[in-house]
Order: structure tokens, then sequence, then C-alpha cells
């Protein structure tokens, strides 16, 4: 019943979810209903995420692992990027529904969160508030790559 | 996939299975009744429940509020309708048989006037055989029919009343069904089945909203056309004869011998007003059945018009009453996962990667088995 008096601790997960560029600037709430939108995946080392060219429907949130992103040159698979824990990818098929640029893979055992494309656009048509700042938080990492690549130094590419 | 092109084997596999759902649900109706009702009622309570949600509320506090919510204000209508229903019960009662006289004495009259215009009616005494059929008919119709009808009526109560119950746990429960079926497959499969339970919820959502927008557009229509011959409540037999349009043709003839009964009573010498007010019936259901509900239904479920019209004929020639409000839900998504499932199995990278995941996973539940006690059993 006295529940408000006690200090207000964030549950494990929402607190992992904070911690996330994406959702830095989420509230409580916000996060909560967010994480109420999230699947949980678990990929095996060698296991493929998607490929390149795949129709993408979801961002990946890596919770914990690493992975490889690759792209084919001449046939060949050439390793591109790496990404550690904390770290998400596959943005674009959030903001339209062209195929993926590359390919995904894990390179160790990984905890991921899925975005799903629908429930990303539920949530920007129903709570325009958690919809403006996941996006702002998108925008500026594509910000961020941009510039990167601007001045030679990719550290991602854009999936 | 938005771009989905099926092949006749998987539109074939998609009509044979909706026929074989339709047969299903008809042995058990007494459940899918309650289960339908329960649907429509989830996408009505939805939004209000996505509010409270957005709100901060937890699923089950938002559930329970919104469903509990319908539950108090449905009892507090039936509560204070109830009086008034009790003391309404003896003039509806003469209403309707007021009705049914006006109804009668327009059919004996059509038959009189036919008999007038055509000598071959007249020798075959067609005005004394429609009222010898109908005399039999309406002095045995108490005795034969009412206490059927009570007792079918309250054997369905309880599994009516399932369905505010159901649609709690649909609003409660929905989501996390929907993870509990998407976490049981594969990672290979993982983003076409979200994206299959999505396009399924969404072409459910676009039938009832469908249904509820086809209902407006009749009550309008009809309303207009009645009230422009000059019908008394032109708006209210507009709506009956729209809700009553739930169930596809039979709701229809049942809506005009409603509409007709009225007129016929409210001009019992002026037998044009019946005529034309079939006449507006009939072009209502015209522009409803070829037009507005290919348009609403049809196109919510992306559906070519042809096939929605086959549907409904094929759906109540296996269904009956039950096929026909059935038959077009159940195709949009047989239809949904139909493709996506042609596209998923279809789809040899796909599935080479689902193996390729088995495989590892057989590596790594075996790598400590073999390796330091290999040769030794």
């Amino acid at each position: 019943m006295f529940r408000f008096l006690k200090p207000n601790h964030l549950p494990a997960r929402l607190q992992r979810l904070k911690t996330l560029q994406l959702f830095s600037t989420l509230t409580t709430r916000e996060l909560t209903i967010v994480d109420s939108l999230l699947h949980s995946r678990q990929f095996l080392a060698g296991e493929i995420v998607f490929d390149e060219g795949e129709e993408g429907q979801a961002l990946y949130i890596l919770m914990s692992g690493t992975v490889t992103i690759s792209r084919l040159r001449d046939n060949v698979p050439e390793v591109i990027a790496e990404l550690t824990s904390g770290s998400f990818f596959g943005d674009l098929a959030l903001l339209d529904n062209t195929p993926r640029s590359a390919q995904v893979r894990a390179k160790e055992a990984c905890d991921m969160a899925v975005f799903f494309r629908a429930d990303f656009i539920s949530l920007m048509e129903t709570d325009a508030t958690i919809g403006y700042k996941i996006s702002l938080q998108l925008a500026r990492n594509l910000a961020q790559r941009l510039r990167s690549q601007v001045i030679g130094r990719p550290r991602v590419e854009t999936l | 996939m938005n771009n989905r092109h099926s092949g006749p084997i998987v539109w074939l596999g998609i009509i044979a299975s909706t026929c074989l759902l339709l047969y299903l649900f008809r042995q058990v109706l007494w459940l899918v009744i309650p289960f339908l009702l329960a649907i429509i009622l989830y996408y009505l309570l939805m939004p209000l429940m996505q509010r409270l949600l957005l709100a901060g509320l937890s699923r089950n506090v938002a559930s329970a509020i919104v469903a509990g919510g319908f539950l108090i204000v449905f009892g507090l209508i039936g509560l204070f309708s109830a009086p008034w229903i009790l003391s309404h019960v003896g003039s509806w009662q003469e209403m309707l048989s007021r009705y049914l006289d006006g109804g009668i004495q327009f059919l004996l009259n059509t038959a009189l006037i036919l008999e007038q215009k055509f000598s071959v009616l007249r020798k075959a005494h067609l005005a004394d055989l429609v009222n010898a059929r109908l005399a039999g008919y309406t002095d045995n119709f108490a005795q034969q029919h009412i206490a059927e009808l009570l007792v079918s009526v309250v054997s369905w109560l309880p599994s009516l009343l399932l369905a505010p119950f159901l649609a709690f746990f649909f609003l409660r429960d929905g989501r996390r069904f929907k993870k509990f079926l998407s976490h049981a497959v594969p990672n290979a499969f993982f983003e076409r089945t979200l994206y299959l339970l999505h396009e399924v919820d969404q072409t459910a959502r676009r039938y009832f909203q469908g249904l509820l927008k086809l209902t407006l557009i009749d009550t309008v229509l009809l309303g207009s056309g009645l009230w422009a011959i000059g019908l008394s409540a032109p708006l209210a037999l507009g709506f009956i004869a729209a809700t009553l349009a739930w169930v596809p043709f039979i709701g229809s003839v049942l809506g005009c011998v409603i509409v007709v009964l009225v007129a016929s009573t409210d001009a019992p010498n002026d037998p044009w007003l019946a005529y034309s007010a079939i006449g507006v019936f009939v072009l209502a259901r015209l522009l409803d059945d070829f037009i507005f509900m290919p348009l609403t239904l049809g196109r919510s479920l992306r559906m070519h018009p042809l096939i929605t019209v086959l549907m409904i004929f094929i759906g109540g020639s296996i269904g009956g009453v039950a096929g026909l409000m059935l038959v077009l839900p159940l195709l949009g998504i047989a239809m949904a996962i139909g493709e996506t499932l042609g596209q998923v199995i279809t789809d040899p990278r796909l599935r080479a990667r689902h193996r390729h995941a088995k495989a590892l996973l057989a590596t790594q539940v075996n790598t400590d088995l073999y390796s330091e006690y290999d040769g030794k059993v």
C-alpha cells in the first residue's frame, strides 16, 4: 500500500535498457512501455541474424555478446564492422522497408532484444513523446555514422 | 513481404483451409459465437486499453479497468432499462401483432391484386391459398416456435456471457500470447513470423472496423431512402436492417421483411408505400452487396470483390448462417497465414539458415561428450 514511499528502483532489465543509447532519454514509464514491446532472442556463435538483401522488419539491440557485420564484395564476404553489447543494428528497417544492406552473424553467443517495425510505428502513432525520443536517438546515431564516414573513419555500417 | 504474389496452389490451400475451418466451426458453434463477439469487443475496447497503458498503468490493471468498466456500464444499462422494458413489453407485444397483421393483410391484398391482373392466378385461387397457408402458420406459430425460441435463447445465454470474459483475457494476455507464439519460432523464421502475426491482427482489425463502417453506411442509406418515401422511424429501421445485415443475405431478407411489415401497417390502404419500401431496400442491398461490402470488407481484407462474393456463397452453403458471418474474416486470416507460410516454406535460404542453426546447436551440446572419454566406452 505504501509502495510510493519506497525508493524508486528500476528493475534490472529496465536498468539495462536505460543504459542503451537508443532508450537513454526515456523515463521509467516509457521504458516499461517499450520493454513490453520488445522480443527476446538468443543466437548461437556463428548463427546468422539476418542476410544481406533480406527484407528488414525489425531492429536488433545487442544485450550481450558480439556480432560481425559483413558484406559481399565480388562474392566474397568482407567483415566491415563488429558490434558489442549495448549496440543496435537494423535500424533502417524501422524507418523504411529497404532490404538489409549487409549480413549480421553472431560472433559469440548473443542475447538480443528485437523491436518489430509495426510495433514501433504503432508506438509512434499512439505515444508521440516516446516515438520522438527514440526517433531522435536514431537520427543522432545516423548522424554520427555519417560524420564518421565523411571524415573517413566509418564506425558502423548502416543496415 | 508487402508485395506478395501467391501461386494457384497457395490460393487453393487458402480456400480449402477456409472451407475446412468453416465446417469445423459449425460443429462448435457454441464456442465460436462468443469468441467472435469477444474479438469484436476486444477491437472495440483496445483503443481505451492502449490509452491506459500509455498513461503508465500495468497491462493487468488496464485490462481489469476496461473490461470491468464495460461490464459495469452494460449491467447499469440493463438495470435501468429493465423497468422500462417491462413496462413496455405489453405495448411491444401489441405492436408486434399489429405489424404482423399488417404484413399478412399486405400479402393478401397483393395476392388479390395479382389475381385481378392475371387470370392464371385467379384460377389457381392464389389469395385463398396464401390465406390458408398464413392462417395455418400464424395459428400454430406460438405453440410451435415460441417455446423453442425461448429455450434456444436460454441455452445460448451462458455461452454468450463468455464473451466479456474472453475479451478481458484477450486484452490482458493478447500480447503475452503473441510473444509466447513468436518465442517458439526458430531464429531464421522469426521476423517473418512477427510479420505474419501482425498481418493476422491487422486483418481481423480491418474486418471488424469495415463491418462497423458498413453498418453506418447502410443505416444512412436505408434511413435516407425510407425517409424519402415517407416511412415512420426511418433511421431506426435503417439501423435495425443494417445490423441484421451482419448475417449476409438471410439478415438482409429479415431486414426487408421488417421494413415491409412497418410500411404495410403504417399505410394499410396504400400498398405502394410497401412496394416503394421494398424497392428502396432492394436498391440498398444491391449497392451494399456489390459495391459497399466489397469496398469496405473486401478492401479491408485486400480481397478481389469477385472472391468476396463467391466466398460468401460458399460460406453459406458450408456453414449456414454462421458460415455466412464467419467466411470473410476466416478467409482473410487464412490468406495472411497462407501467403506468408507459402513464402517461408518455399524460401530455401531461410530453411538452410535454420538447418545451420540446428547443426550449430547439435555441435554445441555434443562438445564435451566425446572428447575426454573417446574410445573408453
